[in-house]
């Protein structure tokens, strides 16, 4: 513009200020420093304008010019005002709350889905946070360890969860990390207690060291902390234990009276121990009194400092802070073999306390399988009612660009358009939200009965409100980012002139989200299939015995009368058989190694299950015998034995029969192989197990009743036991009912499980429904120009459910390898499994197909047998 | 309306547009407070005064004609405000009333 160079002023401080002085105010600002240029280089000559023109320049350093403008000032006048103005803030709310009234059917559909998702979610999420608080309430839980054996060679290896009683006073004695040890033996020798009139029969009672109130967080709030067991004759207690026994009385000091006129004093009160412990007890005893009572009269010299063959007691080591386990579980070997050298075969473990309730033994992966697998369950659920949100709203979207355009011709920002489908998207949370907590609230009772759990929803519970929290605000997230950024990104003009559906990439984002709704939707339908058949198979798998209608019970001092016992019982009608052992044979629980047999290596152990038994017991139970004969009931029997099949395979037995066979310290002969039978869980494999003759063990009786007249001989059981045991309550059960309780929690697993996956592909089916009713409506006017060409109903219920049913169909193609892996894993779990069959999955995937194409053909033959006159009309 | 929001350069500002209104913009005030000062006076601090005067509502602004010297870009054109007027007047009679109240010796003994 100006042809002398010396005119203009230096170009680059120019180049710099339209760099950084904001763009609204660059042209003023240049403006006036060119002007004033001009003028100096008038008044004042070239140079002297140069050199102030520097000055000049940096003058407009400051933030004010270089601070950009926000959308909002833009516009100048015609400004919006501010994204969190009040009067805005009304506005999102009255739109979003207009805009779920007017579309009363999806907002409904939206609520119901998310309502039941993040309700199911809640309720899984805190049975998962429940099972994974377990053992980690006590402070020291880091460093607590429980001690188990590894025990056999080879095949017949075994971890055992209980140990010796000394190597606990060795260990702290002799190993520095080992800050202490606590021991904890069931008490079987004192059950019933008495105070004044009351009689209590205690079922869960323990011997234990007096560190067990220090070492776990079971502080005594009554009672000196310091000695909680002053002598042999005290008792710790919880303290609804001691309601139970005095009311409201001071428990301290008071006397129980028990079995043979013992006597125990009240010497401290613990509080209950919570729900979520491994470790439970009503009573504790002092160990010192076991040892007494075993110990003292023994005249084979074993005193509680030298028994290594003893394996009864759990034992908790409290290592010192960052203490190696790997080196100590060396050092106690070391000191067991001192003590006991044939025992070569054995080795320590430490499992630590926090993984007892959810890890096997061996540290395997136990019930953290289910727990990760709820977890799963429980996230599927909410992101397939998230995905059934951002599904229909995003494919709603079409009908709302047109809204969204208005509002920005008349100055909406994006940011404010964001926000408000934020808001509707909160709004509808937020009522989605309450209902689910309600349901949770009504819900909880009976999902307590069902999952076995005490779950309370106390307000003053701060995990289950974080777990319900994050579990809100994640969906939340999760389903209204998407919509949100979607609908505020529609360009106005284009939007107005209806191009906004036919972008692809909606479209097919909407697709893959419902591929993996179904997807997840056939994992659960197989994964339920699975674990029913599993459970079926487990409880109708021959047991190798017959357990039918027989109950039992304890005897007591019914036990020396028994001939006379049997003799009255067998003559009752309904009573087809009696017979006695020493054992539960549905879940025997005494294991030992102390045996040896003809070609027994040095070094090598067989842990085996031995059991009492009379001579009609096999009889009795159906069992078989492979070979060899029964028990005769003849003296010489009280050196015979009966193997399993498994022990003989375990010893290498080739002619069991007439080899010698030592149980402790009887040595005999080997006169029988019975069939294996179960006498443990599924889970677990048939363990050797051992029967021997010894009358004076056998302290339960078995009744076998035909069915029929159950009630009358348990009757006529109760009136011998009251002969015999008056003043003891008569407990007996069903053999049935024991077995059953061994897959309490598969059961209630598989429940849980079957109830999940209903859930997740009604959900699924749900957001379907919307989204066909949603295409229905959006080709009204297709479908008319179709019917009055001449299509036929068939062929508009065929076009409009093609689509749904082809990704139903992907769904399951993805689904299928992945619930057949992921069930594979968990049958790993059971040592007898069903095999995973083609037409488990087949099943699931028609199934979810069968539900799809339901949902989808409802609203498509309501959209065929509309009259093309009305839908052609009505646009 | 506090008296603390007109700083010193401020008021001086001001009652330049004042002066020059309606053809008050940042380069004429610069140069009007330059001559009367004697001072250096840069457009920006003046452009920067403008700004926090407009923002407080003393002052208007609307863009005015573009010039060659301005390599043809358009000046922006500031007015006082009736507040802005009012501001002034307020600040004027504070002062000729302190004025008003200083002893004539006193003035006498400054010259």
């Amino acid at each position: 513009m100006e042809p002398n160079p010396g005119k203009t002023p230096p170009r680059w401080p120019d180049k710099l200020l339209s760099w950084l002085v904001a763009p609204h105010l660059r042209e003023e600002v240049l403006g006036d420093l060119h002007e004033r240029y001009h003028r100096r280089l008038l008044r004042q000559g070239e140079a002297r304008a140069r050199q102030t023109y520097w000055r000049e320049v940096l003058a407009y350093m400051r933030p004010s010019f270089i601070r950009r403008q926000t959308t909002g000032q833009q516009a100048g006048l015609f400004s919006s005002p501010h994204l969190l103005n009040p009067d805005m803030l009304r506005n999102y709310f009255k739109t979003a709350w207009r805009s779920l009234l007017n579309n009363k059917f999806y907002s409904l559909i939206n609520i119901t889905g998310l309502t039941v998702g993040l309700a199911v979610g809640i309720l899984i999420l805190l049975w998962v946070q429940d099972e994974l608080s377990f053992d980690r309430f006590h402070r020291q839980a880091t460093s607590i360890y429980r001690l188990e054996n590894r025990v056999g060679t080879g095949t017949s290896q075994q971890i055992w969860t209980t140990t010796v009683a000394p190597i606990a006073s060795f260990a702290k004695r002799e190993v520095p990390d080992v800050k202490d040890a606590v021991r904890l033996v069931y008490n079987n020798s004192y059950t019933l207690f008495t105070y004044r009139n009351k009689s209590i029969q205690e079922q869960r009672s323990h011997f234990t060291d007096p560190a067990f109130f220090s070492v776990f967080d079971f502080p005594l709030i009554q009672g000196d902390p310091a000695n909680p067991f002053p002598d042999d004759q005290s008792v710790v207690m919880t303290q609804t234990t001691a309601k139970r026994y005095f009311g409201a009385e001071n428990p301290i000091g008071k006397v129980l009276r028990s079995t043979n006129k013992t006597y125990f004093t009240v010497t401290g009160v613990i509080r209950d121990i919570p729900k979520n412990s491994s470790i439970t007890g009503d009573l504790f005893l002092p160990v010192s009194r076991l040892f007494n009572d075993m110990y003292t009269t023994r005249k084979d010299g074993k005193t509680k400092d030298n028994d290594f063959s003893q394996f009864m007691y759990d034992t908790y080591l409290l290592l010192q802070p960052g203490a190696a386990v790997a080196g100590l579980t060396d050092k106690l070997r070391t000191i067991h073999l001192r003590n006991k050298p044939d025992d070569t075969d054995l080795t320590y473990l430490l499992l630590p306390l926090p993984d007892m309730h959810l890890y096997r033994a061996d540290g395997g992966s136990g019930s953290i399988e289910t727990v990760r697998m709820f977890g799963i369950v429980a996230l599927l659920i909410l992101v397939i009612a998230c995905i059934n949100y951002v599904n229909l709203s995003t494919a709603r979207s079409m009908l709302r660009s047109k809204e969204v355009s208005m509002r920005k011709i008349v100055g909406a920002a994006r940011t404010q358009l964001f926000l408000q489908f934020l808001i509707e998207t909160a709004l509808l949370f937020v009522i989605a939200a309450g209902l689910a907590v309600g349901l949770v609230l009504a819900l909880t009772p009976a999902y307590n009965q069902l999952s076995g759990k005490d779950l309370r929803l106390s307000l003053g519970n701060v995990s289950i409100w974080l777990v319900i929290g994050l579990t809100i605000a994640g969906t939340l997230a999760l389903s209204s980012l998407y919509p949100a950024i979607l609908l505020s990104s529609f360009e106005p003009l284009k939007a107005l002139k209806g191009k906004v559906s036919s972008r692809l990439s909606e479209a097919s984002f909407r697709k893959v989200l419902v591929v993996v709704q179904f997807a997840v939707s056939v994992m659960l339908i197989a994964g339920t299939f699975i674990i029913g058949h599993q459970l079926k198979y487990i409880r109708s798998k021959e047991l190798g015995y017959d357990k039918s209608h027989v109950f039992g019970f304890f005897m007591r001092d019914m036990r020396t009368h028994y001939e006379a016992v049997k003799a009255e019982l067998l003559g009752q009608p309904g009573v087809s058989g009696v017979t006695r052992a020493s054992d539960n044979i549905v879940q025997i629980n005494y294991q030992t190694g102390d045996n040896a047999w003809d070609g027994k290596q040095t070094g090598e152990t067989m842990m085996m299950r031995p059991v009492a038994i009379d001579k009609d017991f096999i009889p009795f139970f159906n069992m078989k015998l492979q070979a060899g004969s029964n028990f005769t009931g003849a003296v010489a029997d009280s050196l015979h034995f009966i193997l399993n099949e498994t022990a003989v395979k375990a010893a290498r037995l080739q002619n069991p029969i007439g080899k010698r066979f030592r149980l402790w310290t009887h040595t005999g002969t080997i006169i029988g192989v019975v069939k294996d039978f179960h006498f443990a869980s599924m889970k677990q494999k048939i363990e050797p197990a051992v029967f021997y003759y010894a009358p004076d063990q056998m302290g339960t009786i078995y009744v076998k009743t035909t069915g029929k007249n159950a009630d009358q001989v348990i009757a006529s059981a109760q009136r011998s036991w009251k002969q015999y045991n008056s003043g003891y309550p008569f407990e007996f059960s069903f053999l049935d009912d024991v077995f059953d309780n061994l897959y309490k929690s598969e059961q209630q697993t598989g429940l849980l499980f079957t109830l999940f996956s209903s859930i997740a592909i009604l959900i699924s089916c749900l957001g379907l429904f919307g989204l066909a009713a949603y295409t229905a409506q959006v080709r009204t006017r297709e479908i008319g120009v179709r019917k009055v060409l001449g299509a036929s109903i068939s062929s508009v219920i065929q076009l409009l459910a093609k689509d749904f049913i082809k990704l139903v169909l992907i769904a399951i193609v993805i689904a299928i390898p992945v619930a057949w892996w992921t069930m594979n894993q968990w049958l790993q779990a059971f040592a007898y499994r069903i095999d995973l069959a083609w037409w488990m999955f087949g099943l699931a995937g028609l199934l979810a197909l069968g539900v799809a194409l339901l949902t989808v053909s409802f609203q498509s033959i309501k959209a065929a047998l509309m009259d093309p006159v009305k839908s052609l009309r009505s646009e | 309306m506090r008296r603390s929001d007109l700083g010193e350069f401020e008021e001086v500002v001001l009652l330049a547009v004042a002066v020059l209104s309606p053809k008050a913009y940042s380069v004429v005030i610069a140069e009007v407070l330059e001559q009367e000062t004697g001072q250096l006076v840069s457009t920006g601090a003046v452009h920067a005064a403008l700004q926090r005067l407009e923002q407080k509502g003393y002052l208007s602004s609307h863009l005015g004609e573009a010039t060659p010297e301005r390599g043809g870009r358009r000046k922006r054109l500031f007015t006082v405000t009736p507040l802005g007027g009012r501001i002034l007047s307020e600040v004027q009679s504070v002062r000729s009333r302190l004025w008003e109240r200083i002893v004539p010796q006193t003035i006498l003994t400054w010259s």
